[in-house]
């Protein structure tokens, strides 16, 4: 995913993605992730949650134009109203 | 079945059951690492940007060929996907993931309608002509084909679509 990111993104075309782990963001290093802290095969959280759907595609789409330094990994699995920036990717 | 589909699935059921392998997995396993991250900043309000959808969790019109889950190192093609096309006209193939949840609901993967969603209060501009699925789980000589072929083609798409803001959903 984070390939397939990084190439749209070099295209001219602001992204972001969910990640479901940090240590392969880590490694790919895709310009914005956001790690929701759900299972595998749940990047946007339970079935038939539309609210918690939606939330969370709002939070992402507001992160894009928020975050600044390329490689950033927004860590929304901490508890809820803490999110926090996660530097050490961009280190 | 296949073995080699059965194996699959078992270990895709693991991992979702058991988030630390996953971890483990991860940690061990050899990724195209980088260094740095391209970057293009959003110079539009939300309200205005026209967004598409890309996922890797495998999702295609069932009248698509399906992805090849018989190759081990994956399969790098992708498939488009018009957004508004009708739920009951998507599949997916992708043995490497648990996707029941998915399959009952394809916005845990595929969010269309929740995109849907917010082009309709105004949150978006609107949505792109179409939403573009891989798989992930591509690995050896398809990772050259991901990056120099099918990835750029998709980038080519979006552009041409006029597309302003790209949401990623992995599996």
């Amino acid at each position: 995913m984070g390939l397939i990111q990084r190439v749209i993104e070099e295209s001219g075309i602001p992204t972001i993605s969910i990640t479901l782990s940090q240590e392969i963001a880590e490694k790919v290093k895709p310009p914005r992730a956001v790690l929701p802290g759900f299972p595998l095969g749940h990047p946007m959280g339970m079935p038939f949650d539309a609210d918690g759907q939606r939330t969370l595609m709002k939070k992402l789409l507001e992160y894009v134009g928020v975050i600044r330094e390329p490689g950033t990994l927004v860590n929304l699995s901490t508890e809820a109203g803490t999110d926090t920036i996660n530097t050490e990717v961009t280190e | 079945m296949k073995l080699k589909t059965v194996k699959d699935k078992f270990f895709a059921r693991l991992f979702t059951r058991y988030p630390w392998l996953m971890r483990r997995w991860a940690r061990k396993t050899e990724f195209m690492e980088s260094a740095d991250s391209p970057w293009t900043p959003l110079l539009k309000d939300l309200k205005d940007c026209r967004v598409a959808l890309v996922t890797t969790g495998g999702v295609h019109l069932k009248t698509q060929p399906p992805f090849n889950m018989s190759d081990s190192e994956g399969d790098p093609t992708f498939r488009e996907i018009p957004s508004d096309v009708d739920k009951e006209d998507l599949t997916i193939t992708h043995d490497y993931y648990d996707h029941r949840d998915g399959d009952a609901d394809i916005n845990v993967i595929l969010p269309l309608d929740r995109l849907a969603e917010l082009a309709e209060e105004g949150f978006i501009g609107s949505i792109s002509a179409s939403a573009f699925s891989f798989m992930g789980h591509i690995i050896g000589e398809h990772v050259t084909t991901l990056i120099n072929e099918t990835s750029p083609d998709v980038a080519l798409k979006l552009k041409a679509d006029g597309v302003d803001v790209v949401l990623l959903t992995p599996t």
